[in-house]
């Protein structure tokens, strides 16, 4: 397995161990839980998550590297479109349900969470159904381009605090100091962890920017630094970064689900069916009818990716949980408002069930009657796809 | 008819609630301020329109000045035209008279009806205002963001007023069935309320009335069902004083001194509850 099965394997179980906790705990004792849930809201959301989207970070530099599944742009393409066309048709769900009440001005800020995809339930799902196949980079590759669009949309619309001009120059200050680093050939990831990121982290901080994507612009040159003539490979340094993060980073995803996932069950309202609807049918339809218009004009669907695999790919990412959880507390502020949608992005782990069920309907992946049609599609897929990439398993 | 009044519980005990009141009885001190309450009123249904009209009916006896609304205050459509029909025509005879609304805002209420004049809200999500000896701090409970906690604790640590009173859409204590309490607001607002001795706090969202037994010091009241009503959605707990949710009711408030006096009155003119609060006896 490459870095981002791994770390989607290793992390899988610490989310759903926190969030179920937390649904328990804000249940039975709410008063308790909101008191731990808002004095570790800082150090977990704009801390700990620093690591995790680190992480995430250096798989896709790591992929769009040359031999990644994103070094070319042929590659990237279909899945991009799907991306997209998932992302507006859970934007126009959200909103065409919000419009059927008059909830619209108070829930509006919570479309973006309707758009994400849970990168780690959504992998051991794909993988539990195809095991080895061609849909699975496909998934991966579309999951990151829809988180990256969520996150640049709500850092661009929905700043966290007042902007300050300071900041900007902060992370420009950070980012100097990574490329001085990296010019230095410094072989120890740590410089630019705590000097450069640390710069980075308070600029986004002062810039209303969520601190949580501080070591985002940090990242790509820690990863490029091995290939300029540096004493460790491309791989050594992202191995030592992902070998020493891994265990912190598993403990702070325990803690966000922790943290964010506690919602108590009559905070159900609109906004969680207004989520609800966008993911669960909205996003797949949108990424279904984009795919299908990517296609008359001429691009391919990857070797071994038919419609039913499209289609159970495509509810397989309608699963929004842990970053639609990230998502709504980046773009909303505490209150009734967020708790709803909040609730709307767990209720979005019935996409799974969505997904099992349809394969199992379409008779794909684990559930094909047909050994050797597992076979050669898993054959065809391991030839498509380099070990190298994003999602070669 | 089911009427249920909760059991004016433990008041006498607290040396707080000193016993009911006449209905809507003013007091003699001339410079007393005198208010009405509603929430969830703007439904524009036939039901609205009674307690607007038991409003007008109450004000011939009990001259209140303006009215707080606790959000929700138009439902449905937001155009021009629904204003009119929710607001300002059952309304009217107290808007001509002079009477000023101060609105906050609920989740079916449109942001920018804050720019709406007849609800002086100057534009703003949160805002205070002063009478006589009273401060009002307005909230938007919808969205508690950080820069509306900075504003609401500096505002508070800045009022010399005898009387603190606070108002907004979602309650912090509530034994509603539908909505009930908000914890996860109250967590964040209830230390700055209590840190700055707020007497008195008005809630809407859930369609009932409810009077709560005092917490940590503060006043609560439940008047959410100015234009609707949760028949039977009350669940009254230990931290009940009394509650109605048989039919659509208001409050009724006079300030005088250091005397607060409230009544609650159903949408047919029956009193349903009543008390005093006398300011220095906190609980």
């Amino acid at each position: 397995m490459t870095r981002m099965p791994r770390f989607a394997a290793r992390h899988f179980i610490a989310f759903p161990i926190g969030a179920l906790v937390a649904l328990v705990w804000a249940n039975t004792q709410p008063e308790t839980y909101y008191v731990f849930a808002r004095a570790w809201s800082f150090p977990v959301n704009d801390l700990g998550m620093v690591v995790f989207f680190a992480l995430v970070t250096a798989d896709i530099v790591d992929a769009a590297a040359p031999s990644g599944a994103l070094h070319t742009w042929r590659r990237m393409a279909l899945p991009i479109v799907a991306a997209v066309g998932g992302m507006m048709g859970a934007t126009f769900a959200y909103f065409a349900y919000l419009r059927t009440g008059d909830e619209l001005s108070v829930l509006s800020r919570g479309w973006p969470v309707a758009s994400a995809v849970d990168l780690i339930v959504g992998y051991v799902l794909v993988r539990a159904i195809f095991r080895r196949h061609a849909a699975i980079p496909f998934f991966l590759l579309l999951g990151v381009a829809a988180d990256v669009c969520g996150a640049v949309v709500v850092e661009l619309l929905y700043p966290v605090a007042d902007q300050h001009l300071a900041g900007v120059a902060l992370i420009a200050g950070g980012v100097g100091i990574a490329v001085a680093l990296r010019r230095a050939v410094v072989t120890s990831f740590w410089p630019y962890v705590l000097i450069a990121g640390g710069f980075s982290w308070w600029g986004f901080f002062l810039s209303g920017l969520h601190p949580a994507f501080a070591l985002v612009p940090i990242i790509p040159f820690l990863v490029a630094h091995g290939q300029s003539g540096s004493t460790i490979s491309h791989d050594q340094g992202l191995s030592r970064f992902d070998r020493v993060w891994s265990v912190p980073s598993q403990v702070g995803l325990l803690l966000f689900g922790l943290v964010n996932a506690g919602v108590m069950f009559k905070d159900v309202g609109t906004a969680t069916k207004a989520v609800a609807i966008a993911a669960l049918a909205g996003k797949p339809l949108g990424m279904l009818a984009a795919v299908g218009v990517a296609i008359a004009c001429g691009l391919h669907m990857p070797r071994g990716v038919g419609r039913r695999e499209l289609v159970v790919v495509a509810l397989a990412s309608s699963t929004a949980c842990s970053f639609g959880l990230f998502l709504a507390t980046a773009a909303m502020a505490p209150g009734p408002a967020l708790a709803e949608t909040k609730a709307g992005a767990l209720v979005t782990v019935g996409g799974a069930l969505l997904a099992l069920t349809t394969a199992r309907a379409l008779r794909i992946g684990r559930f094909s009657p047909n050994p050797a049609a597992k076979r050669t599609r898993h054959d065809s897929a391991r030839r498509a796809v380099s070990p190298r990439s994003l999602a070669g398993v | 008819m089911r009427i249920i009044v909760v059991a004016l519980v433990a008041i006498g005990s607290a040396g707080v609630l000193r016993g009911s009141h006449p209905a809507a009885q003013v007091s003699a001190m001339p410079e007393a301020l005198r208010f009405a309450v509603i929430g969830d009123n703007g439904t524009g249904d036939r039901f609205e329109y009674e307690v607007a009209h038991q409003m007008v009916a109450v004000r011939e006896r009990f001259p209140f000045e303006m009215v707080l609304m606790l959000g929700d205050n138009i439902y449905g459509g937001q155009t021009p035209k629904d204003f009119v029909q929710k607001f300002e025509a059952p309304y009217r005879p107290l808007l001509e008279a002079g009477v000023r609304f101060y609105a906050s805002l609920g989740n079916h209420d449109n942001q920018s009806n804050r720019f709406y004049k007849p609800f002086n809200m100057d534009g703003e999500r949160y805002y205070t205002f002063a009478k006589r000896n009273v401060r009002f701090f307005v909230l938007d409970s919808d969205y508690f963001d950080d820069r509306q906690r900075s504003w609401i604790n500096d505002a508070l640590r800045g009022s010399r007023d005898e009387w603190k009173i606070c108002y907004f859409h979602h309650p912090l204590y509530s034994n509603g069935g539908r909505h009930g309490a908000q914890v996860d607001l109250r967590v964040m607002l209830e230390p700055i309320l209590t840190r700055y001795g707020v007497d008195v706090v008005f809630s809407g969202h859930d369609h009932v009335y409810e009077r709560l037994k005092p917490q940590r010091g503060i006043h609560y009241f439940v008047s959410g069902a100015a234009g609707q009503v949760r028949k039977g959605n009350l669940r009254p707990s230990d931290s009940t004083a009394a509650g109605f949710d048989q039919d659509q009711s208001f409050m009724l408030v006079e300030v005088a001194g250091g005397t607060f006096s409230f009544q609650a009155i159903s949408r047919t003119g029956q009193t349903v509850d009543s008390g005093v609060l006398q300011k220095g006896s906190r609980p």
